[in-house]
């Protein structure tokens, strides 16, 4: 069926330059082997039907409005043999928790502006740096960063590097289990002769790590009452909202069902007003609380950094992450690991350059062409330059925008993104993916073994977001059978 | 449970209940208009169809006249009537959608999956047939709904709420159709020859014939219509029985106790319940009858409105 298939000049998950299956792919490409065109095909078709009738959806705007939309699943899973998992998990711990202790610095003591490893000006001058709002307050379990999402992408040789953290609201974790569930539906003989770590109990993992943030002065008696805050029904990732609430069995709130009064955050019911403790919130800083934020914000809840600061609601993710997880401070993430950790990183980053650094500047201008530019404090593909698929005007321009503003961007070098195969439209083709790596934090830091699979479906395509033709694969950590990538 | 969230359910339920009862209404003109001949009582049938289903003002402000296409349009797939098929579904689905942590997975895909062939209905040309199976789809869409709801869901707050929604709806929805029939027969009652038919419509209309003619067979007088419409305890679309269930629903859900709060509601639902005993049917002109049906009606948006006080029942979700 791979018969055509051509890996090329990328590190390949599943197939050897030589054509051959790579060894943990063995029995996956036996038993895939079996299914005629004829059965591919509708199980295909059915896989997709599955998403769109449980209205696994998220919204896409336009200037006509919203369409739902599903995400394309294919059916050609990540395969990661465990010894080569665990060192994801060992990386993923240490990072966050060098994050969440940058974190605890820059809104207490500072050390590490002080030790001089990060300038002082890229943090206040950060937007999503909030210390007016909460610099001082302490958080329950002095946890910032209870859910992270980490993206993960291979490069050329193979090996893991971190391309992005997501600290704030990392989306799509209801993904990584309907994935496997529809997997297991419509393709229950590929999991035969393999032993995948299972998903079960994960989310009772998350619901424990979301319950351990007992703020200081909720009821000592009383299991602390714990809430998931959607913006509603029109956002893009309510179906995530949905599933997380419904399997944690926690109530799925909107800003309007929430009220503070006296500094005590309650929800409404029909029996009256709710004391609320904890608050799995969903929507970003600036909309939490218009008397502190976007005062025009609708979603959010009238007191409720009053509420946080006292002590009475603790707020999850933190309030502030945004400093700690964009492009510029990205830079920064292995000396934060040396600084609080003494260690050094184990799932390194991709190569960066600070281009208010006058010697990389120089050389990012004149290799411009084989450069990945961004601007820090853009996302979604915005204000970037991918050097070699570029015009040399374009690449002219992005030359002046550094000069004028050099500490405004950052340069990387162009990743030979790993691919997989996918089937699409009656064929397998090669595409590219990254894995995304929820870490979730409470009394201990806990790893979701696997993750989200993304894939670039547009054939030559390096965007792997779901609003661009992006789609999603199960992912399988193999516990035996496999073999570490050398 | 959230406030926001019981609104829903409640609304949910009155919406799937609204098309279901609206489709079956439709569904019967379409099949009698068969055999009409008069254009004026044809005219007057899709007026009085209007009226049970949406409201014929509001359409004739629209449309200033009585085509029977439009009408099939307006009242199943159009937009800009709130109370057409495809609205009320619509409504069902967004209340559905917001409570999804709450309610069985299957009764969101079963109201997802009408939504998503709604598309296609959309595109098919607007013939008898297409529009008999679209109907048809929205009855056993609710039905299905409905069995979802009853075989899986515990009898807990959730579900209460569901059947509160259902069981006024559908109150409101009888005494509606009778009061219509009313009407045209105070109107025609000069004549008194059609009698027989208009009742049997009626009994049509609500998805009573099978079970009044075998209380009755086989005669077609207005008073027992009547009788058994409003007041038959075993019915289970009669005014009676839906108020005796949401009386009982009520008690459930404050576990059989009286409470200051729920004190004034408690009283309303007695309130309803007397009326409709010490109504002596048999012996009331149309007149007064009709007199008792609207009366009925405001006891409905009444105890809708006493219930969501009651319980600091919301805004229901609206689709933008």
């Amino acid at each position: 069926m791979l018969n055509h298939y051509n890996t090329g000049v990328f590190f390949d998950e599943m197939m050897e330059d030589n054509g051959n299956p790579k060894r943990h792919y063995r029995s996956f490409y036996q038993l895939m082997e079996n299914f005629s065109e004829k059965e591919l095909r509708e199980k295909h078709e059915t896989a997709q039907l599955n998403f769109l009738r449980q209205g696994i959806t998220f919204t896409v705007y336009n200037h006509t409005g919203g369409t739902e939309r599903t995400m394309p699943f294919d059916f050609v899973p990540i395969i990661i043999p465990e010894p080569q998992w665990n060192k994801v998990e060992e990386g993923m711990k240490q990072r966050i928790k060098a994050l969440n202790l940058f974190l605890e610095d820059i809104y207490h003591d500072q050390k590490i502006i002080e030790a001089g490893i990060i300038p002082r000006d890229l943090i206040e001058n950060n937007p999503y740096y909030y210390n007016k709002q909460i610099g001082g307050v302490n958080v329950p379990l002095n946890n910032h960063v209870f859910l992270a999402g980490v993206d993960l992408i291979k490069d050329e040789n193979g090996d893991y590097r971190v391309l992005e953290d997501n600290l704030r609201n990392p989306s799509g974790m209801s993904y990584v289990f309907q994935n496997r569930y529809v997997m297991r539906q419509v393709y229950p003989e590929l999991f035969f002769e393999h032993s995948i770590e299972t998903l079960e109990h994960q989310v009772s993992e998350l619901h424990k790590a979301v319950i351990s943030h007992t703020p200081p002065n909720a009821e000592p008696q009383s299991t602390p009452t714990a809430v998931l805050l959607t913006p509603g029904i029109y956002n893009s990732a309510y179906y995530d909202h949905v599933f997380l609430a419904q399997q944690m069995g926690i109530e799925l709130v909107e800003g309007r069902d929430l009220i503070v009064k006296d500094d005590v955050a309650y929800m409404k019911t029909i029996r009256g007003l709710k004391r609320v403790d904890i608050i799995y919130r969903r929507i970003d800083d600036d909309f939490l609380d218009p008397e502190a934020f976007r005062p025009d914000s609708a979603l959010g809840v009238s007191g409720l950094l009053r509420a946080y600061k006292k002590g009475n609601v603790a707020i999850l993710n933190g309030i502030g992450n945004g400093v700690a997880d964009d492009k510029a401070i990205y830079v920064y993430v292995p000396d934060m690991i040396r600084f609080y950790l003494d260690e050094e990183p184990i799932i390194p980053n991709v190569e960066t350059y600070f281009l208010s650094d006058p010697e990389k500047l120089e050389y990012v201008l004149e290799n411009i062409d084989q450069l990945v530019i961004k601007n820090v404090g853009a996302s979604g593909g915005y204000d970037m330059l991918i050097g070699p698929q570029s015009e040399p005007e374009e690449q002219n321009e992005f030359r002046r925008k550094i000069i004028e503003a050099p500490h405004q961007y950052i340069a990387q070098p162009t990743i030979k993104l790993s691919r997989a195969p996918a089937y699409q439209e009656g064929r397998f083709y090669p595409c590219h993916v990254d894995l995304r790596v929820f870490v979730m934090t409470g009394d201990y830091t806990h790893v979701i073994p696997g993750g989200l699979s993304r894939v670039a479906l547009k054939e030559g395509s390096l965007v792997v977001n779901s609003s661009q033709g992006g789609g999603g694969k199960d992912t399988w950590i193999l516990s035996e059978g496999g073999e570490t990538h050398a | 449970m959230l406030s926001r969230v019981a609104d829903s359910l409640y609304w949910m339920a009155r919406n799937i209940e609204r098309a279901e009862n609206n489709s079956r209404v439709l569904s019967v003109q379409l099949i009698h208009m068969l055999e009409a001949s008069d254009q004026e009582v044809m005219d007057r049938d899709w007026g009085e169809v209007l009226d049970i289903c949406a409201s014929k003002l509001d359409y004739m402000d629209r449309y200033e006249r009585i085509d029977r296409e439009t009408i099939i349009q307006y009242l199943t797939i159009s937009p800009v009537n709130d109370n057409s098929l495809m609205n009320s579904m619509n409504y069902a689905r967004e209340n559905a959608r917001a409570t999804r942590d709450i309610i069985p997975n299957e009764l969101w895909e079963i109201l997802n999956e009408f939504h998503l062939a709604q598309k296609d209905w959309q595109e098919l040309p607007n013939t008898r047939q297409h529009t008999q199976e679209y109907l048809k789809k929205v009855k056993t869409t609710s039905m299905t709904a409905q069995g979802i709801i009853e075989s899986t869901m515990s009898r807990g707050i959730p579900y209460t709420f569901i059947k509160v929604g259902k069981w006024i709806e559908r109150a409101d929805k009888t005494a509606r159709v009778l009061n219509v029939i009313c009407e045209k027969n105070r109107k025609e009652s000069s004549y008194g020859t059609n009698n027989y038919y208009y009742w049997l419509t009626a009994l049509q209309f609500l998805h009573g014939y099978d079970a009044y003619i075998k209380e009755h067979p086989p005669t077609m007088e207005s008073r027992h219509v009547l009788d058994f419409m409003i007041k038959e305890r075993s019915f289970p679309r009669s005014i009676r029985y839906c108020m005796d269930h949401v009386m009982e629903a009520v008690q459930r859900l404050e576990g059989g106790k009286i409470s200051h709060y729920s004190k004034d509601l408690f009283q309303m639902l007695e309130t309803i319940q007397e009326e409709i005993k010490e109504a002596d049917i048999e012996h009331m002109d149309m007149e007064e009858l009709m007199s008792f049906l609207d009366h009925f009606q405001d006891r409905c948006l009444t105890v809708s409105r006493m219930f969501s006080e009651t319980y600091y029942l919301i805004e229901p979700v609206h689709v933008r």
